[in-house]
């Protein structure tokens, strides 16, 4: 019946078929500002120094554990703060299959990262298909007490299993980042350490990214988003709450794997109290900065907490009541620490939409011209 | 598929047209429709292929050349599939608009004799059960939407759709050339198309349209004289969104379509026609008055709700393009190197976004017609850079006569006689003439009334009194039967007057009384949008049209409208008084027409206290 010619041109609203609605660059506009942005990334390497190179590296990676809480978080409505849990299972994951056999915590010796980093990403994916059930169970603010449990059970893991961990206090070498025995962690004489770490992680990004993007836009994602908006109205048309769910929190947990096994590389060790309810509330940060329920928003948020840091410090020099001296009141960590706090709170009370929503909220401005709706 | 056979036809019919598009580009886009969310396209192949299949359908129902097929739908491609199947068969397509109540349904449908109906949904099939007993000549009921008639209910006139087109496949697979037969056999004289006119007097009649007629009027827009740039072709959009039982839009719709082969994208329906614009972004637009009334009203509103610096842009460019549309009014639509630039500057700040938003942003040919429009009206869609053209026809000139072209514009005229028409003036009453091939036959069953319209000699009396503006520009002074004339002797043409007041994004009806009166009133209704969020963003409470139209403040606003229509006027054309109409006029309730057009005799009638306490009160005070 219908005939299969492309949409006539230059009319970006009209849409001949259901694909090329929900298509991943819908305009002309998005696909050359990805090509851009694709651009500036390959070339950044050349242009800034080494320390930011790896300051840029974490972000990246941060981002991508951000992802993974935004996909159970942000579009499936699971407020989970476990994330820490899963991404400390992932780190020692990694460097349990990396690490020395004959070193003094336990080790496999396969550091190739196409091994270890899937299979922190998988083993981390099979404790969340654990704990998912409790998702099925509970909701809102009870998931988020019992999430918090995992937590605290993971921390006690963590710090006394020292075989594995090495125990509070001196922690164990971060997984290899190697590649058929090519080390993607050595400077070379022409390309530096962080130049190809910040390339990897960047290309790494891209491709978690892009996968959460075509989940989120797949039947997978419709179904996220309707759990969120309402779960007991998602059942009623036949979502299938606790397969999703479980989907959710294995997805969501496997991108933590992931970030985890890479999140300790740049510094090359793993201290066992890292994995905190501290970590997990810096990640809700991102998402709820950033702005829950889009993939932008959650590296946007990662970026914007993992570059926090620094932005105070530059900030410093600006403001000289600030100190840089830890004895002294107040000083930068002290502002960092209050600066986190109060950017969640007028965030959450100003634009729930995150750092994601000042941009929709831009560009919206300038999309509705001349009228303002 | 199997295309009909090559043969010399003796005549082009719009099926004709089809047909051999269909054979030349068959994958090309002919229609869209929207269903759930997507443009569903459907190549010229489709097109052709369904209607052929509907013909044959139409022949298995047992229609013959000369009968009479009726369509109750709002615009669709199944629409367009059963008139040019009509047309293929030799029969007469009825169009019926959506709006018409059973007791109009049962008097088109007996006065027309139609054979078989082709009924929307369950809406438009419960008004012709309604009436089937009052036309003896309906045999068949065919419903295109199936929810709520099928498994419900069991009339042996009922036959769905796909029902149709089974028996039509079925035909076509025994008799695969009995269309082809008859498009062969088809002559000049077949009637197409009966066309009833709304009759904003009397009840409505039947004007015969033949295949002649509507191959003049399609030859005539296909030669694209209105256009600036090339004519019309394949790569133009519209919007179908007008009834298509109206011949103005059948013009825009099929016979644009066939003729020039533009493709057509169906609207949801009425109330969607601004999103649907957005994003078809049509190059040519047709509307009523109304309509460009509306997008107007609707411009205004949303600037006016808009933040400070938007505003702020909006009135400047506003102002700008005030300019520029007088300045192209004065040229008769050809830019000075002055309107280029300003408008060059204008397209990036305003008029291109505000274009695009509006949904026509691509127009290249947009026209008003049907009814006379207010050309402050057209100045400003002038302004913001859409090539707006007044043209004029009507149903019995297969919609063609005059109209305005690309730098010979000149407002407040219905423009040049297309070509091969030929138009004269009565001498006496100043009534507008015509003569083409165009003209129509007459009305169905009716010779009293053709012979009052058309002379021996082929001149369609048209029943507007006109003018000449210059040398080649008709002006159109009123319908001749609404001239008032007030009771101190001046002649007084109403509409000119009524469209300077709807011009105003306040008002959407103004009615002149005074014919033999001692001077003009007016009765005003009020556009609910507008005059709502104006209401609302100074804080006055409403709950209903009534109640807000009786407010002091409404009266006040929209006596500064009818003051500052006054100040453009004659003391003699000033509006002294006005009411308000305490409800919205509607079809359903005899006020308008179907297409939309207010029935005076009507208005009077239902309103008569009104007009009666104008003039006691002012004759007592």
């Amino acid at each position: 019946m219908t005939v299969a010619t492309k949409a006539p041109r230059g009319r970006p609203l009209l849409f001949t078929s259901y694909p090329s609605e929900m298509s991943l660059f819908p305009t002309t506009t998005r696909k050359v500002a990805f090509g851009l942005l694709l651009a500036v990334t390959a070339i950044l390497p050349f242009m800034l120094a080494d320390a930011e190179l790896q300051l840029l590296a974490t972000c990246c990676i941060a981002a991508i554990g951000a992802i993974g809480l935004g996909l159970v978080t942000g579009y499936a409505g699971q407020v989970s703060l476990g994330h820490a849990f899963f991404l400390g299972i992932g780190a020692y994951t990694a460097s349990v299959i990396s690490g020395d056999p004959d070193g003094r915590t336990v080790g496999l010796g396969v550091t190739n990262i196409l091994v270890w980093l899937p299979a922190a990403g998988l083993v981390a994916g099979l404790f969340g298909v654990i704990v998912a059930p409790l998702a099925t169970r509970l909701r809102g603010l009870y998931l988020a007490i019992v999430t918090l449990g995992l937590v605290f059970i993971g921390q006690h893991i963590f710090n006394e299993w020292s075989s594995v961990t090495g125990g509070v206090g001196v922690g164990r070498p971060a997984p290899t980042l190697e590649i058929f025995g090519y080390s993607l962690f050595t400077t070379t004489a022409s390309v530096t350490r962080d130049q190809k770490l910040f390339w990897l992680m960047a290309a790494l990004l891209l491709v978690f990214a892009l996968a959460a993007r075509n989940l989120a836009r797949s039947r997978v994602g419709r179904a996220f988003t309707a759990i969120r908006d309402r779960d007991i109205a998602a059942g009623v048309i036949g979502v299938n709450l606790a397969r999703y769910k479980t989907i959710a929190f294995a997805v969501s947990s496997f991108y933590a794997g992931c970030a985890g096994a890479l999140l300790f590389t740049v510094t090359g060790y793993i201290e066992p109290t890292s994995f905190s309810l501290l970590l997990s509330v810096q990640y809700i940060a991102m998402v709820l900065i950033g702005g829950a329920g889009t993939i932008s928003g959650a590296i946007a948020g990662a970026f914007f907490i993992t570059l926090l840091p620094r932005i105070i410090r530059e900030l410093q020099a600006f403001l000289p009541f600030i100190s840089t001296d830890a004895n002294e009141v107040p000083n930068v960590l002290q502002v960092e620490s209050i600066l986190y706090g109060v950017l969640i709170i007028v965030f959450l009370i100003f634009e729930p939409r995150g750092l994601f929503g000042l941009w929709v909220r831009a560009r919206n401005y300038w999309k509705s011209w001349p009228f303002s709706y | 598929m199997t295309l009909a056979p090559a043969r010399t036809d003796t005549v082009t019919t719009i099926a004709s047209r089809i047909r051999d598009r269909a054979a030349a580009t068959p994958h090309g886009v002919a229609m869209r429709e929207k269903h759930h969310g997507i443009w569903r396209q459907y190549s010229w192949s489709d097109y052709w292929d369904q209607a052929l299949t509907v013909a044959h359908g139409l022949l298995a129902l047992g229609v013959e050349p000369g009968d009479r097929v009726a369509v109750h739908a709002d615009n669709r491609p199944e629409w367009l599939f059963t008139d040019v199947a009509t047309v293929a068969v030799r029969a007469m397509t009825v169009g019926l608009y959506p709006t018409n109540p059973a007791s109009e349904v049962g008097y088109l449908l007996s006065h027309s004799g139609a054979k078989v109906l082709v009924a929307e949904d369950q809406e438009q099939v419960d008004k012709a059960l309604e009436v089937i007993g009052t036309c003896p000549d309906l045999e068949r009921v065919i419903y295109l939407e199936p929810r709520g008639i099928r498994h419900r209910y069991d009339h042996p006139a009922l036959l769905a759709w796909d029902d149709l087109l089974a028996l039509g496949r079925e035909h076509r697979a025994a008799h695969a050339d009995a269309v082809a037969d008859l498009m062969a056999a088809a002559t000049p004289d077949d009637i197409a198309t009966l066309i009833y006119t709304s009759g904003t007097t009397g009840p409505p009649k039947g004007a015969m349209l033949s295949v002649a007629n509507v191959d003049f009027a399609v030859r005539t827009i296909s030669r694209g004289r209105g256009f600036a740039g090339s004519p019309p072709g394949p790569g133009d959009l519209s919007v179908s969104y007008l009834p298509l039982c109206h011949v103005a839009e059948r013009i825009f719709t099929i016979w644009f379509n066939a003729g020039a082969g533009i493709q057509v994208n169906f609207a949801e329906s009425i109330a969607t026609v601004q999103a649907n614009l957005r994003e078809v972004q049509p190059t040519i637009l047709f509307g009523v008055p109304r309509i460009w009334e509306k997008m107007l009203a609707t411009v205004q509103i949303k600037l006016a709700n808009a933040s400070p610096v938007k505003r702020l842009n909006a009135r400047l460019w506003l102002r700008v393009a005030d300019r520029i549309g007088a300045t192209l009014v004065r040229t008769g639509g050809v830019h000075t190197t002055g309107t280029r630039l300003a408008y060059a500057v204008g397209w990036l700040f305003f008029y291109r976004a505000l274009r695009e938003r509006v949904g026509i942003g691509r127009v290249r040919f947009a026209a008003s017609g049907a009814a006379p429009i207010a050309p402050d009206v057209l100045r400003f869609f002038m302004g913001i850079g859409v090539p707006m053209y007044e043209v004029y026809g009507m149903t019995e000139s297969s919609a063609i006569a005059t109209g305005n072209r690309p730098r010979r514009v000149r407002l407040g005229t219905v423009g040049e006689p297309e070509d091969d028409v030929e138009l004269r003036l009565d001498p006496t009453t100043g009534e507008i003439e015509l003569r083409h091939a165009g003209v129509f036959v007459g009305y169905f069953n009716d010779p009293a009334a053709t012979a009052r319209a058309k002379s021996g000699d082929g001149w369609l009396r048209t029943g507007d009194v006109g003018e000449w503006d210059g040398p080649d520009h008709l002006r159109i002074t009123d319908r001749a039967k609404d001239i008032m004339i007030t009771s101190g002797g001046k002649n007084i043409a109403p509409s000119e007057i009524e469209n300077a007041l709807k011009a105003s994004p306040y008002v959407k009806e103004a009615i002149l009384v005074g014919d033999r009166r001692p001077f003009l009133a007016a009765l005003i209704g009020i556009e609910w949008d507008t005059v709502g969020e104006w209401a609302q963003r100074r804080g006055i409470g409403y709950t209903t049209y009534r109640d807000l139209s009786d407010k002091d403040e409404v009266r006040a606003l929209v006596q500064s409208v009818v003051d500052d229509v006054n100040r453009r006027h004659a003391p003699v054309e000033q509006v002294r008084e006005f009411r308000m109409l305490p409800k919205e006029l509607d079809h359903e309730d005899g006020e308008l027409t179907a297409t939309q057009k207010v029935r005076r005799s009507a208005v009077a009638d239902l309103f008569g206290d009104l007009v009666d306490d104008i003039y006691t009160a002012r004759v007592s005070a």
